[in-house]
């Protein structure tokens, strides 16, 4: 019973920050600590966690709620970063309205992975892009505003598209919950009609969840927001389109669709990442290729799999927000957020910084003790061998490619006292650190013996290493990359295309 | 599966001027006239898709027992509207933002401001 409470918790914090004024930001703590009994009731056996019926209706008009492991790694992910995020706003001068929208944030969050039935996903969906237009353009600059619009855009064509998709749906099964669509759908599979609805749920979620050339918006939306916030949303937000992808592939057989969009995204999330000249737009395209990590991952079905694409959500969540809160940090010290620049005065870089930034790059090139290494490793020992084998290890190769230019930031060992946060920080840095003793308890599906065998380890320091000398070979040649694709016009017809692909690779014709 | 064949097919070319306008518009009003377009044709869709002739309306108590009306698009329909309101509100005030900094509503000349201001890489 105890369900509901996780989001509308969130929504009582959201306006007693209005109320309480200039200390708002206490109830980021309120909230972490509420969240995280209720991990710990979880893990202590609390028979309150059970299916909820929201309002008692049952069948296709009730709102199912219900809590699995799915929603408990998301949730595990979620209270890390609202814990990081409340640390490292704790200084700055947030008015209480910045407080409401980040509880209105989790609030949608919490609600979308407890969800199961279709339209209430397509309303918090909606409920968590408005949130994230507010969030990133917060601080009123220019080209904020400019990169939520064109975000506003996109998500809002691809919400339609979701709508679509799951109108077909209730058409077909006259119900929206997603049990009842599986069985609905269960005589034919295969139709035309299905084909489209699941192609049009997957292109609608794709604009969330920074898939490549549904997710144009994301590189300039990611980028341009405050530093907290970039943390949050290519941390967090972004593993909502994810937790939304997982619910459809228990319904749908999207193991194609899947595979070949993670490929697609893993590569050029990678390539764009090692052209870019600025820190904050490195981050972003690396979310965009780990997210490509991610789908392959997903596209081999199965339970180990599945456990295997939670636990790297997690790693790649915590990595992902050290890595912005570091990057933030820096160029707040050195005044740039250009990389070139953060190079020249990498001696003005406060010692606790660095050392974060060097936990947040050893951790995503997936270095073996740390997080993103155990979880790769629970993916690639799941898989069958063969082409899902070599788009993982090509993935692994290209995001350890991406990261060869901020290499030099860590050169000179320089102890530099300055004034920094480094608190929030360490949230995230004891996670990725102590990811592998912690996964065994948290996920006792994946196979320690075989990540930790020596054919593993060899594996993981060949691909780093290749991805090294790939990015040092093309550290001074610049990918000719267009970037006129990440314009509105360009992201609209990028959508369709996205669309038709997914269409085509289901079987529709 | 009963529907209204004429209102999908409605729908469906709605979807497609919307999508058009999105694409092919620079001017920012526009851009929201033909997302505001895409949204009705989603609203009417749903309607459309569980559409039964002749069917009662389903208000408790139902006089004549034959067929009634599903009630669950419109409940649906009605949050979908409010929602594509608050989105395209939220959007004409991102709008007046941008046009009071730049004195301009068409997205090309936008975004190539935004782009020199911040050096390169769009």
């Amino acid at each position: 019973m105890i369900l509901p409470l996780l989001p509308l918790s969130h929504a009582f914090l959201g306006f007693l920050s209005i109320a309480w004024g200039r200390s708002a930001r206490a109830t980021l703590i309120c909230a972490f600590l509420f969240d995280a009994a209720a991990i710990g009731l979880y893990y202590a056996g609390s028979r309150w966690f059970g299916p909820v019926f929201v309002g008692g209706w049952k069948g296709p008009v009730g709102i199912a709620l219900a809590f699995d492991p799915v929603s408990l790694a998301f949730l595990i992910l979620g209270v890390l970063l609202e814990l990081a995020v409340a640390v490292y706003v704790w200084r700055e001068q947030r008015r209480p309205y910045f407080f409401m929208l980040l509880h209105a944030l989790f609030a949608a969050a919490y609600a979308l992975i407890l969800a199961q039935d279709l339209f209430n996903i397509y309303v918090i969906l909606e409920l968590l892009t408005l949130t994230s237009f507010l969030l990133v353009a917060y601080d009123r600059r220019a080209r904020q505003v400019w990169a939520s619009l064109k975000y506003l855009l996109l998500a809002s064509l691809g919400m339609s598209l979701f709508l679509l998709g799951a109108a077909i749906a209730y058409g077909y099964t006259g119900s929206f919950n997603l049990a009842e669509i599986r069985t609905g759908i269960a005589g034919s599979p295969d139709g035309p009609w299905i084909a489209a609805c699941a192609a049009l749920l997957v292109a609608g979620v794709a604009v969330k969840a920074g898939i490549f050339s549904f997710s144009l918006w994301l590189p300039a939306a990611h980028s341009t927001a405050s530093t907290a916030i970039s943390a949050l949303l290519s941390g967090f937000v972004i593993n909502m389109g994810v937790v939304v992808l997982i619910r459809l592939d228990s319904v749908f057989r999207l193991d194609l669709p899947l595979l070949v969009l993670g490929a697609v995204t893993g590569i050029a999330g990678a390539a764009y990442a090692i052209a870019s000249l600025d820190v904050k737009r490195l981050l972003a395209f690396s979310t965009l290729s780990q997210i490509g990590y991610l789908l392959v991952g997903l596209s081999l079905s199965g339970g180990a799999a599945l456990t295997g694409v939670l636990a790297y959500a997690i790693a790649h969540g915590s990595v992902k927000g050290l890595l912005f809160l570091a990057a933030g940090e820096s160029s707040r010290a050195v005044g740039s957020t250009l990389i070139r620049d953060l190079i020249g005065g990498r001696r003005r870089i406060p010692t606790g910084v660095r050392f974060g930034l060097l936990v947040g790059i050893l951790g995503i090139i997936g270095i073996p003790p740390l997080a993103v290494y155990v979880a790769k490793g629970a993916i690639l020992a799941s898989g069958k061998g063969g082409i899902d084998q070599a788009i993982l290890i090509a993935l692994g190769v290209g995001s350890a490619a991406s990261f060869v230019k901020l290499i030099p930031l860590l050169r000179p060992w320089n102890r530099v006292r300055a004034p920094s946060r480094t608190g929030a920080l360490w949230v995230l840095v004891l996670p990725v650190v102590l990811f592998a003793p912690l996964a065994v308890r948290l996920f006792p599906d994946i196979p320690s013996p075989t990540v930790w065998s020596g054919g593993f380890l060899w594996k993981g320091f060949a691909t780093i290493g290749a991805g090294l000398l790939l990015g040092r070979f093309l550290l001074h040649r610049p990918l000719p990359l267009p970037q006129r694709i990440f314009r509105a016009e360009f992201g609209v017809l990028a959508i369709l295309a996205g669309f038709l692909l997914i269409y085509l690779l289901l079987g529709g014709v | 599966m009963s529907y209204s064949p004429s209102g999908i097919d409605a729908a469906i070319a709605l979807l497609g001027i919307g999508i058009l306008v999105l694409a092919l518009r620079r001017d920012l009003i526009l851009k929201l006239l033909g997302l505001g377009l895409i949204n009705s044709s989603t609203i009417l869709f749903l309607v459309s898709i569980r559409f039964t002739p002749d069917a009662a309306i389903p208000i408790l108590p139902v006089r004549d027992a034959g067929i009634v009306a599903d009630p669950l698009p419109q409940a649906v329909v009605l949050s979908a509207i409010v929602i594509n309101f608050a989105i395209l509100a939220l959007a004409l005030v991102f709008v007046m933002i941008l046009v009071e900094r730049y004195h301009t509503t068409d997205s090309e000349r936008i975004e190539s401001e935004v782009a020199a201001e911040q050096g390169g890489e769009g």
